[in-house]
């Protein structure tokens, strides 16, 4: 049976946690299944432990913490801006490993300074492992979810297709394949002549009600799932798209983007270069981008441990901006990882939007890196 | 070494798995009356036939308690985890035949491929503030054909024991995961299969447990070729 002690350098992570002016914060091993499935998508069911409660309630053993430190956060109705840290055991099935280890990492919740504190958890994620692994060389990518959005929208690309690159952003091999099939028409076929006739028309009112009529003659609802609203005005969008496929240069443009990996000192530079090229008009999101890397300047990191890569994100709908991964140089295991989701604090249920910012520690990798090294020593 | 073979305990599929196993020299009769769960093969003293569920046929062959079983591949694939490494398909055997799909109302005329579903269930959320939810009691091949494959991720499963295909109009599900053989009962519900939303076509197999000892077993080796010859 594996051992489940705590690091034994967790004291000196609290005490770190607490010299960074955090609060500390725990919350129950046990937790309702429905947040994280939610959030995270139906793909984690397979990852975590869940269990049911006598009346029927789905519950899980605690998965990570950023969900119920923000659940907290909403219910305790506390003020912003709040940093909180936490150290303390998660549960996931994974083919190697544990599967139940420690993590610990900071929540940095109601900050408006966003290019601040985007630094601060950087900067503090990068001071707390190199006092944990003192002589290694760290090595942090950066990702910016909001550069793509911009460069998307800046593209002049339909709407809906502007969403799909964005969903798929962070996951290369989806995006590859979107882009391949954006690049082809792609015709709407199998409509019966009396839709062809009516979009024909242009009549959306008539379209919308006849959609309106099928679904009540054949017992569905109307409003319970897509409203023939919707349905109708996709269905148009699709029809005005069947012809038109992404041009050369802007799938050109899109790659060239995506393939960007240097030094984060050049990053913005090299933006700005592309954009003026490009022409794409870029000005908002390179200047939230060139405070950032303003900021981690301000706060003393070492620009050498930092590179940018812009196609670095996470396919989850409430990542706005910043991610980012440190590795040890030369390792792949994740040591720390966090980023922007300024969208989950609605999405969970506050009701006023709450920037946030975070980065959890991986602590059973952190331990393999220091045994390793304890190894190599001996 | 006795060998066990699980087959279906009732309806088309026994017969069915019946019938190839006496047109491969290997008749089956039950031991004690009709209705046991227990039958052995004429002239072949070290098989011992199980007439279980097709599901439980599924589970026993993953934990290895039986060495052989007929059963659906869907079964397998979905009771399963990594089902390649742990069972071999022997013979796939031309009955039981059925789709696994992916399926949508009719009227959602802007939906025909997986990607318009990525889209719609993209949205989903922005518009009706939860995620799309699919019904199917096929959780697994859902979860695959959908995130490792589509890098769809937001969406919702709902269990569904029994009529998945009414959960769309009765409104407890958007779209539905089921089989289907001829496609009337989904017409029937005025749903339609995706053009890419094929996840599987199952049809009875005869699988094999993985186990080490099976290596260079000739009972074992004989009745892999002896279905595989009434197969062809």
């Amino acid at each position: 049976m594996p051992l489940i002690n705590l690091p034994a350098f967790a004291a000196d992570l609290l005490a770190d946690f607490e010299r960074l002016g955090t609060l500390r914060v725990d919350t129950p091993v046990i937790q309702p299944a429905e947040p994280f499935l939610d959030m995270a998508g139906e793909d984690l069911r397979r990852r975590i432990f869940m269990t049911e409660s006598e009346t029927g309630k789905s519950l899980c053993l605690r998965p990570e913490f950023t969900i119920p430190v923000c659940l907290r956060h909403i219910e305790t109705a506390t003020g912003t801006p709040r940093r909180y840290s936490y150290l303390g055991e998660i549960f996931r099935q994974r083919r190697e490993g544990a599967n139940e280890f420690y993590q610990a990492g900071i929540e940095d919740l109601g900050e408006t300074d966003v290019a601040g504190a985007d630094a601060r958890a950087i900067s503090d994620a990068i001071e707390i492992l190199a006092a944990r692994l003192p002589g290694r060389h760290l090595k942090v990518t950066l990702g910016d979810q909001s550069v793509f959005e911009a460069v998307v929208a800046a593209c002049g690309l339909p709407a809906g297709w502007q969403k799909r690159l964005i969903h798929a952003f962070g996951n290369s091999a989806q995006i590859d394949s979107l882009l391949t099939r954006l690049s082809s028409p792609q015709p709407v076929a199998g409509l019966s002549p009396q839709i062809e006739a009516l979009l024909a028309s242009g009549d959306d009112a008539t379209l919308i009600a006849h959609l309106d009529e099928t679904m009540e003659a054949t017992g569905y609802s109307t409003n319970a799932s897509r409203s023939p609203k919707e349905i109708a005005a996709r269905l148009k969008e699709k029809r005005a798209l069947e012809k038109t496929a992404l041009d050369g240069r802007t799938l050109g443009l899109l790659r060239e983007f995506l393939s960007l990996s240097i030094p984060l000192a050049e990053a913005p530079a090299a933006l700005f270069a592309f954009a003026a090229k490009s022409g794409l008009a870029l000005d908002g999101a390179l200047s939230r981008f060139d405070a950032r890397v303003a900021a981690l300047g301000n706060a003393g990191v070492d620009p050498g441990l930092l590179t940018y890569r812009a196609a670095f994100g996470r396919p989850l709908d409430y990542y706005t901006g910043l991610v980012f991964e440190i590795v040890i140089d030369g390792s792949s295991a994740v040591l720390a990882g966090g980023g922007r989701f300024d969208r989950l604090m609605t999405l969970l249920g506050a009701r006023e939007r709450i920037p946030a910012v975070g980065f959890a520690l991986w602590l059973d990798r952190i331990e393999q890196a220091l045994a390793r090294d304890g190894e190599a020593a001996r | 070494m006795t060998i066990t073979i699980a087959l279906p305990s009732k309806g088309r599929m026994k017969d069915d798995a019946s019938a190839i196993f006496e047109k491969a020299g290997m008749k089956i009769v039950a031991v004690g009356n009709e209705r046991s769960y227990r039958g052995r093969v004429e002239g072949l003293d070290d098989v011992e036939i199980a007439f279980l569920s097709a599901s439980e046929i599924s589970r026993e062959i993953g934990n290895g308690t039986i060495d052989f079983g007929v059963t659906g591949e869907d079964l397998i694939r979905e009771g399963l985890a990594e089902a390649d490494a742990r069972v071999e398909f022997c013979a796939r055997l031309g009955f039981g035949h059925a789709d696994v799909v992916v399926a949508v109302p009719e009227i959602w005329l802007d939906v025909d491929t997986m990607a318009d579903l990525g889209d719609v269930a993209a949205d989903f959320r922005a518009r009706h503030g939860r995620r799309l939810a699919i019904a199917t009691k096929y959780w697994r091949l859902t979860q695959q054909f959908f995130s490792a494959k589509h890098g769809i991720q937001l969406y919702r499963i709902v269990e569904s024991l029994g009529a998945t295909e009414g959960a769309p109009a009765s409104g407890s599900a958007d779209i539905i995961v089921d089989i289907t053989s001829t496609g009337s009962t989904l017409k029937a519900n005025h749903l339609k299969i995706l053009s890419d939303g094929i996840i599987l076509k199952s049809e009875a197999c005869l699988v094999r447990a993985r186990k080490a000892e099976h290596e260079g077993d000739t009972l074992v080796a004989r009745i892999i070729e002896a279905v595989n010859g009434a197969l062809a």
